[in-house]
């Protein structure tokens, strides 16, 4: 540290400039800027760390699907139920508009943004490959759906246990519904994040993917209700390989997790709900990939 | 050169489709400031983004401080900063934040990166602006953000695409100075672009001409600005008094044209190319025509004068 600037000049409130100064610490590997870069993402989806405005339409969302949680919870300690009025997979289906809402408001944060502002490529300049960002971005939105959902159904949980309900009971449904819920995180995810790499402006974004999660699963649910009362149930069950809702709803009902849907999915359909879903789920995530990989490249 | 080349290609091509945006570039980079000059569509930023392994070349192999750029392109990125050409700096960010965050994406530390962030701000000359967001930054203090991001992990090598792209000549000056400083004080090797031929003059040991996607030269910066052979001369008095003196000149066997306030004088015929010849030659016409010798200096060439030999030392 040299000394450049001389005291006794004269001149007062001089910063004084102590020079260049090397780093020559540790650096960390790719692992852990990746965990890095994830948290960061997890973060953000929420608005920590980033202006007080970007915070209220999370936490917001997050108050509305816990609030129908938290009457449930006080009811059946109070009165006593001998069970919650619904499983916890079903309610997370029935607040689903609250989970699509989220999805769409906060995927053009952590899909949109680089490529908009085209920071991407000053991330590609550095260790962690565009591509190997896109994969951590969805990541990020995963797990912050997850948490999403995750979060009333603890509470539905505990207030369960508080209430006397049998434990083991709950705990099978509890954890049907948290694999429901990982598998559906990852779909809207990595629907949403597509949808927002692609729609740089944040508004057709979200209108985006507005239209894949809410409007095409009304269509979706009214094709499938139509054809169940016109008697034609195959056409109702498969209808409902066409919405990331619809599979959801499926898949918990053929696992008897106590979701709703018009036709019963049983026999063949079951591995075909699986398998599109995880399709669909890597389809994007690859586009996810490829759609980075060719922005941090220009 | 006597260290290691920091940079070294051999035989690197680009080609998409008709478009060759590098041909064959085989060129060595030393430490300090090297300016890579070209017109827009030169191939500069091509080659810039061939050496951090954004894009693949079509040809040919390079070096970035002695790994591959085919093997070890991520740990080539690990070493060097990048201050890209066009905006990319999100609006609702303080430059603070941001440069804390890239120097963690560049595998600092929290803390570190803290204060390296502080550091680097500070060495653009970023004060309190740093904590407001950067979407109401001026062009001048967006560029000084983006260096101080490709600066934040204290890199061995960074390449500034036309840092003073958009400047006014202040800015510009201080964006210069800047650069000359990350080579010489910092001790980091840099690799600077810019159209304008001028400015690297001032900043740069080396320069290198791309034109074309070709290497048009790669010298020192001195032997860009040799001598050329040619005088420069300039009397006391007004242009009336220039013009006397170069028709006089002319009529002595010397070509020669007004440049300015002087007259410059094209490298001599072999009769008067003798040492101090020509010297004695001008000494006497202006004695003979009463005119006051201000000054006499050996004129020395510009950047520019690569271009206009068309490529005559590829």
């Amino acid at each position: 540290m040299s000394e450049s600037t001389t005291p006794g000049t004269g001149r007062s409130g001089v910063i004084h400039d102590l020079g260049y100064r090397r780093y020559d610490g540790p650096r960390e590997g790719t692992g852990a800027i990746a965990r890095t870069l994830f948290l960061t993402g997890l973060r953000h989806a929420y608005g920590l760390e980033r202006s007080g405005k970007s915070k209220v339409m999370p936490f917001l969302l997050l108050g509305m699907s816990l609030l129908p949680a938290a009457i449930i919870v006080g009811v059946v300690v109070l009165t006593g139920l001998r069970s919650l009025p619904v499983t916890y997979a079903g309610y997370t289906s029935q607040t689903q508009l609250l989970v699509s809402l989220f999805a769409a408001a906060q995927a053009p944060v952590l899909f949109s943004r680089d490529l908009r502002h085209r920071s991407i490529v000053l991330y590609a300049a550095r260790p962690l490959s565009s591509a190997a960002f896109g994969f951590v971005r969805w990541l990020s939105m995963s797990v912050a759906l997850l948490a999403f959902m995750v979060i009333p159904t603890l509470l539905m949980f505990v207030g369960a246990l508080l209430a006397g309900l049998d434990k083991s009971d709950q705990l099978s449904d509890l954890y049907k519904a948290v694999v429901l819920q990982v598998f559906l995180a990852a779909l809207v995810a990595g629907i949403t994040g597509l949808v927002s790499s692609v729609s740089l402006r944040r508004g057709f974004a979200v209108v985006g993917s507005v239209m894949v999660l809410i409007v095409l699963t009304g269509v979706v649910t009214a094709v499938q209700n139509i054809a169940q009362s016109q008697g034609s149930d195959s056409v109702s069950v498969g209808a409902g390989l066409f919405s990331p809702w619809s599979l959801y709803s499926g898949l918990g009902n053929a696992w008897d997790a106590g979701t709703r849907v018009p036709v019963s999915v049983d026999g063949a359909w079951v591995p075909a709900y699986v398998l599109v879903l995880l399709l669909v789920a890597a389809g994007c995530v690859l586009g996810l990939v490829a759609r980075f990989r060719k922005v941090g490249s220009r | 050169m006597g260290a290691p080349p920091v940079i070294s290609t051999a035989g690197l091509t680009k080609h998409y489709g008709n478009v060759h945006a590098l041909t064959d570039l085989t060129v060595d980079v030393g430490p300090g400031v090297t300016g890579l000059v070209g017109a827009n569509g030169a191939g500069k930023s091509t080659l810039i983004k061939i050496l951090l392994g954004l894009i693949e070349p079509t040809g040919g192999r390079a070096q970035v401080l002695g790994h591959d750029i085919d093997a070890a392109s991520q740990e080539i990125r690990r070493l060097v900063g990048y201050m890209p050409e066009h905006d990319c700096l999100p609006p609702d960010v303080s430059a603070s934040d941001f440069v804390v965050h890239m120097a963690r994406m560049s595998g600092l530390g929290h803390a570190a990166a803290r204060e390296r962030a502080a550091d680097v701000l500070r060495h653009v000359g970023l004060d309190e602006e740093r904590y407001r967001p950067m979407g109401g930054y001026s062009t001048g203090m967006k560029q000084r953000a983006k260096l101080a991001q490709a600066l934040a992990h204290d890199p061995r090598l960074v390449f500034l695409d036309e840092p003073t792209n958009g400047l006014d000549p202040a800015a510009r000056n201080d964006m210069l100075r800047l650069v000359g400083r990350i080579g010489s004080e910092f001790g980091i090797a840099v690799l600077v672009t810019s159209h304008l031929l001028g400015e690297l003059e001032q900043v740069s040991d080396h320069v290198i001409v791309l034109d074309g996607g070709r290497l048009l030269r790669s010298s020192a910066t001195g032997d860009f600005l040799r001598r050329t052979g040619g005088l420069l001369v300039e009397v006391v008095g007004t242009e009336t008094e220039r013009d006397r003196l170069g028709e006089a000149l002319a009529q002595r066997g010397l070509v020669c044209r007004p440049r300015g306030t002087m007259v410059a004088i094209d490298p001599p015929a072999p009769e008067l190319a003798t040492e101090g010849v020509a010297h004695d030659l001008i000494r006497d016409v202006a004695a003979d025509l009463g005119l006051g010798l201000m000054r006499l200096e050996p004129d020395r060439g510009h950047l520019e004068d690569v271009f206009l030999e068309g490529g005559a030392h590829v």
